[in-house]
């Protein structure tokens, strides 16, 4: 079905300071390949994302949530208009590079690979990064910690786990090359009430304590209370 | 690093399918060793075989390539193909020369020939009431010369040349000791046992020859030699074929010709090239030379390669059923990898998810197929070199029974082996013999040997056939967009 609502806008004012912006989106536009001419995902996006803050994405299905995150995390190019990174273009970097040392990417449907264990899983965020990691293994383990894990879990296989266990596995994996951003789509879509409380707890500790940028596409209200900023993603005709 | 590593954890979770995907290779490995193995040693005995052999290119007179500019409807037509016919360009030992400077002309020979009429000796043959026309007459002579004279002179331009002592036609029965030192040096001939007996000619006789101008040519008897080819020269004849037949060297004929003009010798030269292949190139550079189009060259490749016909049709299967299996191998090989492709669909999304480049992601997919390819060409090879041996020797012996069938066929068609005894009318004629052709085969078994060689082109083949067939995945993984797959799986 054709999207007439063509254009996305945020709907809360910033306090911005610009020294400490990791991400800035200036005027960005996404259309998909086999699209109209004035058909956009995703319509003159204005956003700006600061270092050791989260940020909640909200909107109705189809205002373009997953899109902008996809252009965030280098998974697309835009169309129009830039994505700056720490002072860089995202069109003038390699993407692979970005996606495997600069940003971890969380999905509500984990992604994680099922033949793998949990610490396998993480292994292989770290050996596709290309960080010098000694002992890969106990590294793992640790990230597993500290998203609440035990160690006995690193040998499981994922597929083993239950969906909140899953969920920290892929946190974990997305902070195996300590990236400055996470981006994280639903995380918590997927949990129970306790479950997700105990994620954003830990996205929380990130942007606060270790100085990451996190930015969350949600529905949930429960998110949208934790976060620093919330931008709403509304259709426009 | 971790590219073999994720390789090798792949191929572990995924037995089913890398087994399936290791046992064709396998049966393609094994094919290609036994298919290979066959070809190369076919190959090395086919080379062996033929290396026995001059490669040798001679002239030929095409009686197609003269008639083909002109009619011979009607009187005027015939006598214009009679003088065509009577002034036939003809071609000189500086020609000859002149034709052995073309490249990939190794060597050359010649021998000449000609016919004059005893004159102190007399023609072997026995008096018999032959009809005018019917069977008499001197088989030995050729071309333009004139068929009614006794005796056929045969002088050849080196030991090269002289091919019936070489390939043992004609034996010495007896010789003088200085022979082979003046035979190229004056005239000096060899004379065939039964002309010797029929005129009680010995070692040192001089014997007289003359032309029809009776202009005489004494020779000096410096060999006698025996025929042993078992065809008669005719069915009315007691004596050999080259009973008439004295051998000298061709300098000494060429004078002769040279100096009586109603002397018409002809020359036969033989070239020695490097490669068959060769043939029409030096065919063109002739007629550049001036070689009269209604000559062609022959080879004697056919004759060559008569001794290996069944290895080579064997050789042929080989390679036929080579390609065959590299194709279908090829083609199930390829879409296999495009099931598996769209199998892993959504591990492809999550390894672009993470930031595995496309490039590290088909080197993945490559390495796991090489290393599933590598185990299998390494038993394959193993049971090809085991069972290569056998097969060949099966398939040899199965293509030399089938021509033998085939001749017994043949033979069946004309009647039977010998017909009536004693009557050879009922005789089958004998196909081999009739064209200069072999009928046994120089090898009865191949013995196919799986060597160095072998394995390296298996192993060229399989990495090709992998990276062929691996074009798939390929191809998918630089199409694959990572979030559209996540989507999908979500």
């Amino acid at each position: 079905m054709k999207n007439n609502n063509k254009s996305s806008k945020t709907t809360k004012k910033q306090d911005i300071n610009k020294d400490n912006i990791l991400l800035s989106i200036q005027n960005a536009s996404y259309r998909y390949s086999d699209a109209e001419e004035n058909e956009y995902a995703l319509r003159d996006v204005n956003y700006n994302f600061e270092k050791g803050k989260i940020y909640a994405i909200r909107g109705r299905s189809g205002t373009g949530k997953t899109t902008l995150l996809s252009l965030i995390s280098g998974l697309e190019r835009c169309t129009e208009g830039s994505i700056i990174f720490d002072g860089k273009d995202l069109k003038n970097i390699n993407l692979d590079t970005y996606r495997n040392s600069q940003i971890g990417i969380v999905f509500q449907s984990y992604n994680l690979l099922p033949y793998m264990t949990a610490s396998e899983n993480i292994i292989l965020s770290m050996d596709a990064s290309g960080a010098k990691i000694k002992n890969k293994k106990q590294k793992a383990i640790e990230l597993m910690q500290s998203v609440g894990l035990k160690e006995s879990y690193a040998d499981r296989k994922v597929l083993r786990l239950s969906g909140g266990e899953q969920q920290r596995v892929a946190i974990a994996r997305s902070l195996s090359y300590n990236p400055k951003m996470i981006v994280a789509d639903e995380p918590t879509g997927n949990l129970d009430k306790q479950t997700e409380s105990e994620i954003l707890d830990i996205f929380k500790k990130l942007a606060h304590e270790e100085g990451k940028c996190v930015i969350i596409v949600t529905h949930s209200q429960n998110v949208c209370d934790i976060v620093d900023e919330i931008y709403d993603l509304k259709k426009t005709k | 690093m971790f590219i073999l590593k994720n390789a090798w954890i792949s191929i572990t979770r995924n037995k089913g399918r890398n087994i399936l995907i290791g046992a064709i290779i396998l049966v393609i490995a094994c094919a290609c060793t036994i298919t290979l193995a066959i070809n190369n040693t076919a190959s090395d005995l086919i080379n062996s075989y033929s290396s026995v052999y001059d490669k040798e290119l001679t002239l030929s007179f095409n009686r197609q390539n003269m008639m083909k500019d002109f009619d011979i409807r009607g009187e005027e037509g015939r006598e214009q193909a009679k003088e065509k016919f009577e002034n036939i360009a003809t071609y000189t030992i500086d020609d000859i020369k002149s034709f052995a400077e073309v490249e990939n002309i190794k060597s050359y020979y010649y021998t000449y020939s000609l016919s004059l009429n005893g004159n102190n000796i007399d023609k072997a043959e026995i008096e018999t009431n032959t009809p005018p026309g019917g069977f008499g007459g001197d088989r030995g002579s050729k071309g333009h010369m004139n068929s009614s004279m006794d005796f056929t002179l045969t002088g050849y331009s080196s030991v090269d040349s002289m091919s019936e002592f070489i390939n043992g036609t004609y034996t010495m029965s007896e010789i003088t000791d200085n022979a082979w030192e003046v035979v190229f040096n004056g005239n000096y001939v060899f004379i065939n046992e039964e002309l010797a007996t029929y005129n009680e000619l010995s070692l040192n006789d001089k014997i007289k020859l003359e032309d029809e101008d009776e202009n005489t040519y004494e020779f000096e008897i410096i060999g006698i030699f025996k025929d042993n080819d078992t065809e008669e020269s005719s069915m009315m004849s007691m004596f050999s074929n080259s009973a008439n037949t004295l051998v000298t060297n061709a300098d000494a004929l060429v004078k002769i010709d040279e100096e009586n003009d109603s002397i018409k010798g002809s020359i036969n030269p033989t070239f020695i090239i490097d490669d068959y292949a060769n043939a029409e190139t030096i065919q063109k550079s002739f007629y550049e030379k001036g070689l009269d189009e209604t000559y062609v060259v022959e080879t004697n490749q056919q004759q060559a390669e008569a001794g290996v016909s069944s290895v080579k049709n064997v050789k042929s299967f080989a390679t036929t059923f080579l390609i065959i299996t590299l194709l279908i191998g090829g083609i199930v090989l390829f879409i296999l990898n495009m099931i598996n492709i769209r199998e892993r669909k959504y591990e492809i999304g999550v390894f672009r998810t993470i930031g595995i480049s496309k490039l590290k992601l088909t080197m993945q997919f490559v390495s796991e197929l090489l290393l599933v390819a590598l185990v299998a060409l390494i038993i394959g090879a193993g049971v090809g070199a085991t069972i290569s041996k056998p097969v060949s020797n099966t398939l040899l012996k199965s293509e030399i029974e089938n021509s033998s069938e085939s001749r017994e066929q043949m033979q069946n068609n004309f009647g039977g082996p010998g017909g009536n005894p004693g009557e050879d009318r009922g005789k089958m004629p004998d196909f081999n013999k009739a064209s200069g052709i072999p009928s046994i085969q120089a090898y009865d078994s191949i013995d196919a040997v799986v060597d160095i060689t072998v394995i390296s082109e298996l192993l060229v083949i399989g990495l090709s056939l992998v990276l062929v067939s691996s074009i798939a995945s390929m191809i998918s993984i630089q199409r694959f967009s990572p979030l559209t797959i996540l989507k999908e799986r979500s």
